[in-house]
């Protein structure tokens, strides 16, 4: 059978991509999860992976061309069988990274039927939209929730182009400010705070480290993000997705990491299955992640698939973080800096290291007291850090 | 190894962890997470790979050495083995 290979949407805030190289050839194998093709984005550079096991029919798109998400990139030759992974719910077994419960895979929205039947066009907008051989699923992906589409909207999109490279922080921030302006439109959020004793968490990662090199050494990040992971698995609301206008919880826990890319801009590629893996393998994948975006180089999987996200501003010595939710996720905590403040123990007022964690939440999935308890959860992972 | 070559292998170390920053551009007495953004992770890159290259134990309350080039190439000179 013969398949559609398109420019999946990389999270909420992409609406196009430059393809600047093919990683296969016509006629060669490629595995589900194998990379297919490296794109430029607002992100960077990102290497796109295949969601289907086959052979490859051949390539549409040309390097150097701009296109839009959703846009036909080549044709997978595909076993009739194999081809069933379109809406298979079974995670590829050695590539977790694009998994059937990633936002806005090609593969999920084929297997979801016809996209116009959510799509909400005027006649006018459809009409243009089928002039310039705009896809359903760059509409469906451009359209806001139970809004109709008008045909500026259709033009808009039309003029969606990648920047060129010098425009690419400004490119970033209009698709940050994009995602934004859709997270605050659409979803409603309600915020939560929760200032913690971090004293047993640092005392346990400095006598962790301490014996150590300084490359095997842990960071907080890492253990905030695996409290998080564990709080997340035990309470339920704020681990997966808001779509088709209801909440698909997740069994496991991909842990989006907010990463600022200097110069202005982040990124939150994902820490896949952070529920079930210790530290210094979080650590490892932690580090890689950094690294990767520091180099510009990334894979599509790990833009799609976090399922709850991370973010911190520790390092810029602000207490609170009030986060946004990165849709179609509907929670994020933000975390402060750990710094030294009074603090009452046992009757007395005493010095010790604290924490603001800063929950925001979507209130379609779960309430405040659930929040709280989500908040509190993850503040006794941190109070017994051996535990994590 | 006196202190300019340090600072050369320092410099290389810095762009070979952060390729986004731009070598010439680097100001060694300006703290590292003021000038480039550096956050705890990247701190702890350029800490990693300092103890490497030159052979030398970092303890975790030493990363404020490095916090510069500058402060980096002077600790880095006064912990060489052999001593400076």
């Amino acid at each position: 059978m013969r398949i559609e290979f398109r420019l999946p949407s990389l999270g909420a805030d992409m609406e196009s991509a430059t393809l600047t190289q093919w990683l296969k050839k016509p006629g060669e194998h490629i595995r589900r999860g194998e990379p297919i093709a490296s794109v430029e984005t607002t992100k960077g550079l990102i290497d796109i992976e295949s969601y289907d096991d086959g052979e490859i029919a051949d390539l549409v798109a040309a390097p150097g061309t701009p296109l839009p998400v959703g846009a036909v990139m080549a044709h997978l030759e595909v076993d009739d069988r194999a081809g069933a992974g379109a809406g298979s719910e079974a995670p590829a077994p050695s590539a977790p990274a694009p998994s059937a419960r990633a936002p806005a895979p090609t593969a999920a929205r084929r297997a979801a039927g016809p996209a116009a039947a959510r799509l909400r066009l005027s006649p006018a907008a459809r009409r243009r939209a089928q002039q310039l051989g705009i896809p359903d699923e760059t509409l469906e992906h451009a359209a806001a929730a139970g809004e109709v589409m008008h045909i500026e909207d259709i033009e808009r999109l039309a003029h969606a182009q990648p920047a060129a490279p010098g425009d690419a922080r400004s490119a970033m921030r209009q698709a940050i400010g994009a995602a934004m302006a859709r997270a605050k439109r659409e979803i409603p959020h309600y915020y939560l705070g929760h200032t913690l004793d971090f004293a047993a968490a640092q005392a346990w990662l400095t006598q962790y480290n301490e014996p150590r090199p300084v490359g095997e050494r842990l960071i907080d990040s890492v253990l905030i993000a695996k409290a998080v992971a564990l709080a997340a698995l035990r309470i339920e609301g704020f681990n997966g997705y808001w779509r088709d206008g209801r909440f698909e919880p997740s069994a496991a826990v991909h842990v989006g990491a907010a990463i600022a890319v200097r110069g202005g801009g982040l990124v939150a590629p994902a820490l896949i299955d952070a529920h079930s893996k210790d530290l210094p393998t979080l650590m490892r994948e932690f580090s890689d992640l950094v690294s990767r975006v520091r180099a510009g180089h990334m894979r599509s999987g790990e833009f799609t698939a976090a399922t709850i996200t991370v973010t911190s501003l520790g390092a810029d010595g602000v207490d609170v973080l009030y986060p946004i939710i990165n849709p179609p996720q509907v929670a994020i905590i933000g975390t402060g800096a750990v710094r030294d403040a009074p603090w009452a123990l046992e009757g007395r007022v005493v010095i010790r290291p604290t924490l603001t964690l800063a929950l925001a939440a979507d209130h379609r999935v779960s309430d405040g007291r659930t929040g709280a308890r989500f908040l509190r959860a993850i503040a006794e992972r941190l109070a017994h850090p051996q535990q994590l | 190894m006196d202190i300019r070559d340090i600072r050369t292998r320092l410099l290389e170390l810095l762009t070979a962890i952060a390729p986004d920053i731009d070598a010439a551009h680097v100001d060694p007495q300006r703290a590292l997470h003021e000038q480039f953004d550096f956050d705890s992770m990247d701190a702890l890159h350029f800490a990693t790979a300092v103890s490497e290259a030159f052979g030398i134990d970092i303890p975790q309350r030493d990363y404020a050495s490095l916090a510069s080039l500058e402060s980096a190439a002077q600790f880095v000179l006064s912990h060489l083995p052999g001593g400076a």
